[in-house]
């Protein structure tokens, strides 16, 4: 870097000389620009245009001809030749949002983790399941066992207008409205039929209908997941670049009978080490090692990295690399402001993203996030609204356990998702509160923060001492997807470039960093008995050579 | 004689020597901004043009160019870099009208660099035009002497005030090319 800048100022320095010279020297016309490629050429061809491998053209089966009023008249339809797809999607976490960690006995799944973004689900059904596999979850008495209900278009159509707006229980608009509300902005009511008829496998656009816009917009939650994804190119991700390789999610996320392999709640920290094996059974697919192997460098240093560090931590440098920021920061406590006139308002950053908004607080967003690192085992421990908490400490609503002595856990990449949210300073829980709604209470209507919980712990039926108060939180995001081609990979010099400047490991803990971690004064006394042990060969030598002229002579 | 020689040559040497390791620090800055990447730009950019005497001394916005988007376009993988451009025709003019010294138009516009490193922090880099300015004459040292002093002034922040939006130039200015907007 220092040699950088020195080079650079020696070449400006020369390079004003010699222009000086030039100046005087040379008059020759500069050389006509030649014509440049055009930007943006490359052989990408549209999905649409793709010839579709499928056995079946959905557009000519009779039962999807319509007409069709709303969803699960489509679901029907769908149903008379996929007699068995309801039934699956109702064991899939797409449908219950309900997961019992085998190990840890915890209830997880969005149904039950209060989370510090949106926070929490229940008396927000409304909102929230605009992003279920389903139809009609406004309140606690959804029928999960409705095969109708099943929303087999959000997954499997390809025309692109499909899209389920928040407050609308999960069903899509059957009529064009105005959303986001007071905005000005149209969105058309799908033509259902033209829909139904567009089915087939489930592509990028599809998963990213949601996976892309969690917490609450483009990008905002994972950091590694948002609408960049859609077309990336072969920098964002090597795998799903457009011109290239171009894998859907599922080309990892290899499902079957609806059972999406790959998840958050009990992530696969340590994968097996050799490649998938067809026929084979294996727990999760939707990991590198699948088909790389933990041995895929040439170079044999490299392969000896894998035991203990993932490939997530050397391949994905930065997350949120498609010019989509992500939420980094959000404080609830500062929530509820009026301007002057008694209505809510937004402060937009200097990149034009919401900084304030008086429904949820403050905000901060960023591009090129680089990500924090962390031993991982593959246990994740949630605090749960049940959890006792301590509210003089920073709250880990999950905490990624792992560490360099237990031998199961690989250093792995995270994004860690900072905030603030209301706490019980009566029972120090963590608090359920009503953000969305018609009603009184809801947040995001009157700015009341007592009525807004009250509303909410009433739903779920749990107590509230009438006092809260906001607690720093933290929830940790394995950092997975956006995988950069192999030559921007980490280089050695990240993690290992010598005691200064930074080195991407430097707050993991437990382990020593050749060449980083040095200890002066042992290289010091090194660098000095190696000197000695030098000077001391050239001594004797020098020695022996002149006792041998000596001897000659004599 | 031979020993004032020798002492001569070792004096040249460790001049050349000490030169050879303060150049960076002397021909550019580099300091972390306190802000986000986007808020540095924006700020930076807020200053050039609004501050009343930057403005007096002709200063304006000529362009907002990213580097590492070339790069990008090649499906390589860098941190954000953008450079602003901003210009005076008060002090590009007596340069660019003399012939000895037109070459100096390489240095121009004017260039703010503002990028992430590896620790995730926020940097900005400009160049120091006072001591170039120096090497090439009365002429050019009196104008970037006075460069050197606006230049502290892009990036005087006054974190009490709310973050300004970035200013986008009117035309694109990608790595390759660019629009002046204003100023040269």
């Amino acid at each position: 870097m220092l040699l950088g800048k020195r080079m650079l100022a020696l070449v400006m320095v020369v390079g004003t000389v010699v222009t000086v010279s030039m100046a005087w020297a040379s008059t020759d016309p500069a050389p006509a620009p030649t014509q440049s490629i055009a930007p943006g050429a490359h052989s990408y061809v549209p999905d649409a245009e793709k010839k579709s491998t499928s056995t079946a053209d959905h557009s000519k089966f009779k039962e999807l001809e319509g007409p069709f009023a709303t969803g699960p008249e489509v679901t029907k339809a769908c149903l008379t030749c996929h007699t068995e797809a309801a039934k699956q999607v109702h064991k899939s976490k797409h449908w219950t949002w309900e997961f019992l960690n085998p190990q840890s006995k915890q209830r997880l799944g969005k149904k039950n983790v209060i989370n510090n973004f949106c926070t929490a689900v229940p008396s927000n059904y409304e909102f929230c399941t605009a992003c279920h596999a389903g139809y009609g979850w406004k309140d606690q008495n959804f029928d999960f066992t409705s095969q109708e209900n099943v929303d087999c278009l959000v997954c499997h159509e390809s025309t692109g207008t499909y899209r389920k707006l928040p407050g609308l229980a999960g069903h899509p608009p059957y009529a064009d409205m105005e959303f986001p509300p007071k905005s000005g902005k149209i969105v058309k009511a799908p033509d259902l039929k033209a829909v139904a008829q567009s089915v087939g496998k489930t592509g990028r656009k599809n998963c990213g209908a949601c996976h892309f816009y969690g917490g609450g917009g483009d990008a905002v939650k994972h950091g590694d997941l948002d609408s960049s994804l859609g077309e990336p190119s072969k920098y964002l991700d090597v795998h799903m670049d457009k011109d290239g390789l171009n894998f859907t999610c599922g080309t990892c996320h290899v499902t079957t009978g609806h059972e999406v392999p790959g998840s958050r709640y009990t992530p696969t920290a340590v994968p097996e080490t050799s490649a998938h094996m067809r026929g084979k059974d294996s727990k999760n697919l939707a990991t590198c090692q699948s088909c790389h192997t933990n041995t895929p460098h040439d170079v044999a240093k490299l392969n000896s990295h894998t035991d203990k560090i993932a490939c997530q931590t050397c391949h994905i440098p930065e997350f949120a690399r498609g010019g989509k920021p992500t939420k980094m920061v959000w404080d609830w406590s500062t929530a509820g402001k009026l301007d002057k006139d008694g209505k809510p308002f937004k402060v937009k950053d200097s990149g034009g993203h919401d900084a304030y908004d008086s429904k949820k607080g403050d905000f901060k967003y960023e591009t090129n996030v680089i990500p924090e690192y962390v031993w991982f085992n593959g246990t994740v421990n949630y605090t749960l609204r049940e959890t006792k908490l301590d509210p003089s400490r920073v709250v880990k609503i999950n905490s990624f356990e792992g560490s360099a002595e237990d031998g199961k856990s690989k250093i792995w990449p995270v994004k860690i998702f900072r905030g603030k949210q209301p706490y019980d300073v009566g029972s120090n829980q963590l608090l359920v509160f009503h953000t969305y709604g018609k009603d009184d209470s809801a947040l995001w209507s009157n700015f009341n923060w007592d009525k807004a919980i009250e509303y909410g712990m009433k739903e779920i039926g749990a107590e509230y001492s009438g006092k809260y108060a906001f607690v720093e939180t933290e929830m940790s995001w394995p950092i997975t997807h956006m995988v950069a081609p192999k030559d921007d990979a980490l280089t050695c010099a990240q993690c290992h470039s010598p005691s200064g400047g930074v080195g991407r490991l430097d707050n993991v803990p437990g382990i020593y960093m050749p060449g980083r971690r040095a200890n002066e004064l042992l290289n010091t006394g090194g660098w000095g008995l190696a000197g000695l042990a030098l000077v001391g060969v050239l001594g004797h030598g020098t020695i022996r050579i002149f006792s041998a002229r000596k001897g000659a002579k004599k | 004689m031979l020993k004032i020689i020798i002492g001569f040559l070792f004096g040249l040497a460790v001049v050349a020597g000490a030169g050879y390791v303060m150049m960076p620090h002397m021909m550019f800055h580099e300091t972390a901004s306190p802000f986000g990447f986007e808020e540095t730009i924006a700020r930076i950019q807020h200053n050039i043009q609004d501050n009343p005497v930057l403005k007096e001394h002709g200063w304006s916005l000529s362009g907002l160019r990213n580097p590492a988007k070339a790069v990008q376009t090649d499906g390589g993988n860098v941190l954000p870099v953008m450079m602003i451009e901003a210009c005076s025709t008060k002090y590009s003019g007596p340069i660019l009208r003399e012939d000895t010294v037109r070459f100096l138009s390489i240095l121009m516009p004017c260039k703010i660099s503002i990028y992430k490193k590896q620790d995730g922090k926020v940097y900005i880099g400009t160049m120091n035009a006072g001591l170039m300015g120096k090497m090439f004459g009365p002429l050019v040292g009196e104008v970037m002497g006075k460069v050197a002093e606006d230049q502290k002034l892009f990036l005087e922040f006054d974190p009490s005030k709310p973050a300004p939006e970035i200013i986008l130039p009117k035309a694109p200015t990608g790595g390759a090319g660019g629009a002046a907007a204003g100023g040269c």
